[in-house]
């Protein structure tokens, strides 16, 4: 299994995905997992997890003497690609520094602190070469790689071994950077996606995005939910007495904070006794924060900024409605959570999550008049409001990793990879 | 015989601490007191008492002739009570010279005239009483903070009793003329207006440690001379500034001690010159133009006028909030209550909002005790809604005290007419039920939607 995130280096929620469908799955499987960056002292049960941050650099220099055969030429160019739009910018000079010279420096790539950064490009290519190195002295039957940062390393392991290679999609290109960015991750997605066997992307939403964007068959698909950890719900005493919706997220596009923005005000003209709140940083804070005061509701709408787990189990447990507007969202595990505290959603039709989560109420993302509708009922009706609760908990009984890991060992035999 | 007029600004806000949504209804001081604290000491220390010392020794050494004003604002006095009471105690020696006098502002050092009259005269009138209690003087001369001026506010004042106000001398308005002379502010009858000459003013304020400053190193028999060139062209030298120019914004090292000390007697050394107070001088001089600020004029910025506080809508909206909640606010009757929304009013809060990030925005940021003007804005309004949810949990308790005394009455209504009024309970509930059927039904059409959408 090749991986990127993993924890306890987290940046969003591919690593607590991929931590959590490994473990379920290692009850059924032997599973190696290789990611780019883990803590040493970090173990997992069954399970063989290998970060190349802890490997020997002197040793790992003798994997890049014998020259291999690229399943593609990979030009880097100096850019400033970045998946996730949190991170700040770095200093001019690091941007140009991705032309690395000696091996040592190559396999040093990985003890820095950075996942994402401006050179990923090199990071991506210098994880593959080593994952490929790995791999040839090990055994197995399947490739299982998550995500575009993986996918170059799983074409090379299979062009090497030959086995067949599976790939698991939690998050495009296109869902980032909107349908019209097709650059250098979106190539990459293609070509890799094309390549694969087997794609397990996380909804059928997604699947339909990887067919109308990548061009790529539905039959060579198979969708797999993903599960979800089993949350010690609480409540707690709100210290103030409006009612409560709330947010959480990346404050980027593909979040739709300006549409919660939005539904905030359209809400607070019909009701003033209701607060906003906002849990998560990202670029569009500043611009948020500045129009949540140009419309006057600047003492209805709070932004928390990032949170720990903490204090965000605090906000969902004072919380009476969970509100989710993306524009593309593969998932969306944080709605599972506000469901697993017993919190109404209203969610975005363009959601993954709207799949398994029928008790909730959907809207377009862009159609904010009906999800401040759907707010206002919730925090009126409670006959409405607990029958959405109790849809929501009976939902939640499929929704696990373990169904997920056995989906994927069936996937596997049914596609005879083994 | 023209005069030298000092004016200094003495003034301290209560600096909010980083308030964070977490933070609303637990009970939590608004005020970080730490920084608060830190800071009023480090300024006493290097501003202040060294300050306050040197013009004592002045006025006794020029037996008298040497005077001064302050204007203290009613937080700053209030931190001096907390944490410096011997720096306040040095105000009222000064006070007692009879040299020193002390003018009027609003208590909170607040923008109070701009959105709320009411308010305005009770923190002019507050602020009065705490000067008197302290100084024992009673204020002539108004000046508004940060020099916030118009016509309007002339004549308002003048309705108050005063005899003199102070404001900036700008350019445009004064049109070729001087700012050495007195003027009448329009539609008023008897007021006059004191106008800052920016010019020698900042030359000691801002300039006096530039060393890219053609003028400098700013010596007291330099700085004499521009003044005694104005003999002859003026009336009355208004060198208005920070308190703090002295030790603290220039420091002790830049020699500001030492021209402070040879300045009066420089001045004195020509005999036509003399020093006044700002009532001494709308006493004994004439006003001789008019003086018509149409628009709110500042001494903040290049800008002169209220961007520093109220440009952006963060700004805006944060001030609006304030002070829609006024006369719930004073009705409470809660003290503290009264006094935690006093303090939001002070016009530093939103001076520390300012995204002006030119020129002028790096004296923002070296007053600004938050990392962006974004975080004074959030923990700003942070403290705002826990200061809306103690109002409205207060009304609560009215409401809830004031219950049980109605079901007393109504009780012993029904003792004297049973039957009518059981009657009445009846067709009551007869209403109820009706009202709760309906409410069902609507609860189930729109249950029937929500169905059919799933």
């Amino acid at each position: 299994m090749l991986g990127w995130e993993f924890p306890p280096i987290i940046n969003g929620g591919l690593g607590v995905a991929c931590h959590d469908l490994s473990a379920a799955m290692s009850e059924l499987a032997d599973i190696t997992m290789i990611v780019p960056k883990s803590s040493p002292d970090f173990k997992m049960k069954n399970m063989n997890l290998i970060g190349l941050n802890n490997l020997d650099v002197n040793s790992l220099a003798t994997y890049f003497n014998n020259t291999q055969q690229q399943p593609f030429t990979l030009h880097t160019v100096p850019a400033d690609i970045n998946p996730y739009h949190t991170l700040q910018p770095e200093n001019f000079e690091d941007t140009y520094c991705s032309l690395l010279t000696t091996e040592r420096e190559k396999a040093g790539v990985f003890t820095i602190d950075q996942l994402y950064g401006n050179d990923i490009v090199s990071k991506v290519a210098q994880y593959a070469s080593i994952t490929a190195e790995l791999a040839s002295n090990m055994d197995f039957d399947v490739i299982h790689a998550h995500d575009w940062m993986t996918m170059l390393a799983g074409v090379k392991i299979k062009q090497q071994t030959g086995k067949p290679l599976v790939m698991h999609i939690h998050s495009l290109e296109v869902d980032r950077g909107g349908e019209n960015s097709k650059g250098w991750v979106y190539q990459l997605e293609k070509k890799g996606m094309e390549y694969a066997d087997l794609l397990m992307p996380v909804s059928h939403f997604t699947a339909q995005n990887i067919h109308q964007h990548y061009g790529i068959d539905k039959r060579k698909m198979f969708v797999i939910h993903n599960g979800s950890k089993v949350v010690k719900a609480f409540r707690s005493k709100r210290r103030f007495k409006e009612k409560t919706v709330l947010f959480v997220g990346r404050l980027t596009r593909q979040k739709g904070p300006e549409k919660f923005l939005d539904i905030a005000s359209k809400v607070l003209e019909k009701d003033k006794d209701v607060r906003f709140i906002m849990a998560g940083s990202g670029d569009y804070f500043k611009p948020l924060l500045e129009q949540s005061s140009y419309r006057n509701i600047g003492n209805r709408f709070h932004m928390a900024g990032f949170l720990n787990s903490q204090k965000l189990n605090y906000l969902f447990s004072i919380s009476d409605v969970y509100c989710m507007p993306s524009v593309s969202e593969p998932f969306g595990l944080s709605a599972v959570e506000a469901a697993q505290f017993k919190i109404p959603c209203v969610i975005s039709k363009q959601s993954g999550v709207s799949e398994v989560l029928n008790g909730s109420l959907k809207f377009d993302f862009w159609d904010t008049d009906k999800a401040a509708g759907c707010i206002l009922k919730l925090i009126s009706d409670s006959v409405l409001r607990n029958k959405v609760i109790e849809d929501a908990s009976q939902n939640l009984n499929s929704v696990s990793w373990e169904i997920a890991a056995k989906k994927i060992i069936d996937a596997y035999s049914l596609n005879q990879l083994i | 015989m023209p005069s030298i007029c000092f004016y200094f600004q003495v003034h301290q806000p209560f600096r909010i601490r980083n308030y964070s949504f977490f933070d609303i209804g637990a009970n939590i001081p608004y005020e970080d007191q730490q920084k608060n604290s830190d800071i009023l000491n480090k300024v006493a220390d290097k501003c202040y008492l060294k300050t306050n010392k040197k013009m004592l020794e002045l006025i006794h050494r020029h037996q008298g002739k040497f005077k001064i004003s302050y204007s203290i604002s009613g937080t700053a006095i209030e931190q001096f009570e907390i944490y410096r009471p011997d720096v306040l105690k040095s105000f009222i020696d000064l006070s007692d010279t009879g040299c020193v006098e002390f003018l009027s502002e609003t208590y909170n050092h607040s923008l109070s005239f701009i959105y709320s009259k009411d308010e305005f005269k009770r923190q002019v009138e507050k602020h009065a009483a705490v000067i008197k209690k302290y100084f024992n003087q009673e204020p002539g001369v108004f000046r508004n903070t940060e020099l916030i001026y118009n016509n309007e506010l002339a004549a308002y004042i003048e309705d108050m009793g005063y005899k003199g106000i102070i404001c900036e001398g700008l350019d445009h308005i004064l049109n070729g003329r001087t700012s050495n002379y007195l003027y009448k502010p329009v539609n008023t009858k008897n007021i006059k207006v004191l106008l800052k000459n920016y010019r020698l003013s900042d030359d000691i304020a801002f300039r006096f440690s530039d060393k890219g400053w053609a003028e400098y190193p700013l010596t007291a028999d330099k700085f004499r001379n521009w003044i005694h060139a104005i003999a002859g062209n003026g009336e009355t030298v208004n060198l208005f500034m920070d308190y703090e120019t002295f030790g603290e914004h220039q420091w002790e090292s830049t020699g500001i001690f030492d021209f402070l000390d040879h300045l009066p007697a420089e001045i004195l050394k020509h005999p036509d010159f003399d020093f006044k107070t700002p009532s001494e001088v709308v006493e004994s001089l004439p006003a001789r133009d008019i003086y018509d600020v149409h628009n709110f004029s500042s001494w903040a910025d290049t800008e002169r006028d209220l961007s520093a506080w109220l440009s952006n809508s963060m700004q805006q909206e944060a001030i609006k909030q304030v002070y829609s909640i006024e006369k719930q606010i004073l009705e409470s009757n809660d003290s503290e209550l009264i006094k935690g929304w006093e303090r939001l009013q002070t016009s530093d809060h939103f001076y520390y909002m300012c995204t002006k990030f030119w020129n002028d925005g790096d004296v923002h940021k070296y007053f600004s005790p938050f990392d962006s003007p974004y975080d004074a804005y959030l923990y700003f309004m942070n403290v705002f809604s826990d200061i809306e949810c103690r109002l409205k949990s207060k009304k609560k308790k009215i409401r809830k005290a004031a219950k049980p005394a109605k079901t007393k009455t109504t009780l012993s209504a029904t003792n004297s007419a049973e039957s009518g009024s059981l009657q009445k309970i009846n067709t009551d509930t007869n209403i109820d039920k009706k009202k709760s059927q309906d409410k069902l039904k609507e609860h189930y059409s729109q249950m029937f939607s929500y169905m059919c959408e799933t």
